[in-house]
């Protein structure tokens, strides 16, 4: 069953500049953000949403998360219309967007869980137990009763996963949620993220980082200047280079860091 | 229900934890409590005793009045602060995609702010009559219902301030004209019988000013629930429809943020 609905989805965000414009120069006009986009993500399936910055991919995640409405089509998630059940919707979908200052910085992480747990309507009984799961899996154990205040940007970022998993949700969103890490703990979030498809999760991951999407992803969305360009299965073992060559021959640009690459160790 | 009621314990033990984690605030709180209420004895000795504004020493009048009008004006500030501080933190994206309906959170909110501000108001004025003498003769009751009757008022203003930073990121500016009207207008620092003619007429057209004379009567002059039952009646009135069209604005607003995206802005 599909778990996450995407059908002829367009979103414009409108700008219109100050009062007194003349005194600066602010943009005026809209930016659309997605083109008519459809797509579907099934139950236990781990869809990467792989895109330039300004690509649409955040738009996305936000749309599912109801934070913002479509101007034309519809988004459903199990079943249910973000736009006319908005609250069903939200009580399904875990979101870990990429704003790490996103707590309330003289608690604790513990304290922050427990508080977002409560507002996620995790039984108070089981609460305790669900806040050192999801410690543990993003390896914040140690860290749980400092005050988030002393948190680096890195653990601000596992906090937010974290987050977003201790409601247990049907679908989880996440936005760029290795940006920070280092290089083990990110190794350790991908196995978390395919453990999680196995638990019947469905995950929409949006990124820019092709081994990202090579590690984790069953199927690939490629947007670009908010239109979808290729919606196609990742087959196992495919590599971040073969996506990254998929890549830059379905948007048509020019891999300008490979040609760098070759540049440097011919002149060596 | 026990949700709702799980979900405001979680509410008021995050603001009670971080206003613990503010050690400094309390203190100050405290200082500018006695500096205030000091300025206002000194003030009142000043004048003299034969100003009885409504038959009521001045300095009870002037205590009730400003502690029910910063009452007001802070719970709706409080809220407002809270919106904006989670706009500029990126909480508040994040707090509307949780299981909670944005309305249901932001009024939970504001009952933790009023919880705060009550402890305020409660320190104000026991500082009034246990430090400067300020004679009260209280009908428990009567303060009871003026306060559950205003508080359904000052709610109102909070969830219409948070509306117009959600709607225009213009909240306190928009307070801030409403704090200096409503402080005016209210009777707050003299009878509003003073005002001239057209003033007044505007000035019982705010519900401050009944919050604020029902105080006073309850609290002052220790009249019964009967005897202020039009009293009470208007403070009613006043809640149930400002609270309607609070609870609509914002709804609205958000509805209308999520179309442009524009939540989180600030």
């Amino acid at each position: 069953m599909d778990q996450v609905v995407f059908e002829s989805v367009r979103k414009t965000f409108r700008h219109r500049p100050a009062l007194f414009n003349w005194l600066g120069k602010e943009r005026g006009g809209e930016t659309i953000a997605l083109k008519d986009v459809s797509f579907s993500a099934a139950s236990a399936e781990v869809l990467v949403l792989l895109g330039p910055n300004g690509s649409g991919k955040t738009t996305a995640l936000k749309l599912i998360s109801t934070i913002l409405l479509p101007d034309a089509g519809s988004v459903r998630v199990g079943g249910f219309d973000a736009r006319r059940d908005a609250g069903a919707v939200r009580r399904q979908v875990g979101v870990a967007v990429a704003a790490e200052r996103s707590f309330f910085p003289r608690l604790s992480a513990r304290e922050n869980l427990d508080f977002f747990a409560a507002l996620d309507e995790v039984p108070r009984r089981q609460r305790a137990q669900r806040i050192d799961e999801v410690l543990h899996d993003t390896g914040l154990e140690e860290q749980a009763d400092t005050l988030v205040m002393k948190f680096s940007s890195g653990m601000y970022q596992r906090l937010g996963i974290a987050r977003a998993l201790v409601k247990r949700p049907c679908v989880l969103l996440l936005d760029e949620p290795t940006r920070s890490l280092d290089a083990a703990t990110t190794a350790h979030f991908w196995a978390t993220i395919r453990g999680l498809a196995q638990q019947e999760t469905t995950v929409l991951l949006a990124t820019h980082n092709f081994a990202e999407a090579a590690a984790v992803a069953d199927r690939l969305l490629l947007l670009h200047r908010g239109e979808l360009l290729a919606n196609r299965l990742v087959g196992e073992g495919e590599s971040a280079d073969a996506l990254r060559s998929f890549y830059f021959r379905t948007t048509g640009e020019i891999d300008e860091a490979r040609g760098a690459i070759q540049r440097a160790r011919t002149a060596q | 229900m026990i949700s709702t009621l799980d979900k405001l314990h979680a509410i008021l033990r995050r603001d009670l934890l971080t206003a613990i984690r503010h050690r400094s605030g309390f203190v100050v709180t405290l200082v500018g409590v006695f500096t205030e209420l000091a300025a206002f004895y000194f003030l009142s000795r000043a004048i003299g005793p034969s100003f009885r504004p409504g038959g009521l020493e001045y300095f009870p009048f002037l205590l009730v009045g400003t502690g029910i009008y910063t009452f007001f004006v802070m719970s709706a500030q409080a809220f407002l602060s809270a919106v904006q501080e989670a706009q500029q933190t990126g909480t508040l994206e994040v707090l509307m995609t949780t299981s909670t309906a944005p309305a249901e959170l932001l009024v939970l909110s504001s009952i933790s702010a009023f919880a705060g501000n009550l402890v305020n108001l409660l320190v104000y004025l026991f500082t009034g009559v246990a430090v400067f003498r300020a004679s009260i003769h209280a009908n428990l009751l009567s303060c009871v219902a003026v306060l559950i009757f205003s508080l359904a008022i000052a709610l109102a203003l909070g969830i219409a301030a948070a509306t117009l930073q959600v709607a225009f990121q213009k909240g306190s500016a928009v307070l801030w004209l409403l704090g200096s009207g409503l402080w005016f207008l209210s009777g707050t620092m003299f009878p509003i019988q003073s005002l001239p003619r057209p003033l007044e007429l505007l000035a019982r057209a705010v519900p401050l000013t009944y919050a604020i004379d029902g105080m006073r009567r309850a609290l002052l002059e220790g009249q019964s629930v009967l005897a202020m039952a039009r009293t009470l009646a208007v403070l009613a009135g006043f809640g149930v429809v400002l609270l309607l069209l609070a609870l609509t604005g914002l709804s609205l607003s958000l509805r209308r943020a999520r179309l442009n995206g524009t939540l989180s802005f600030y």
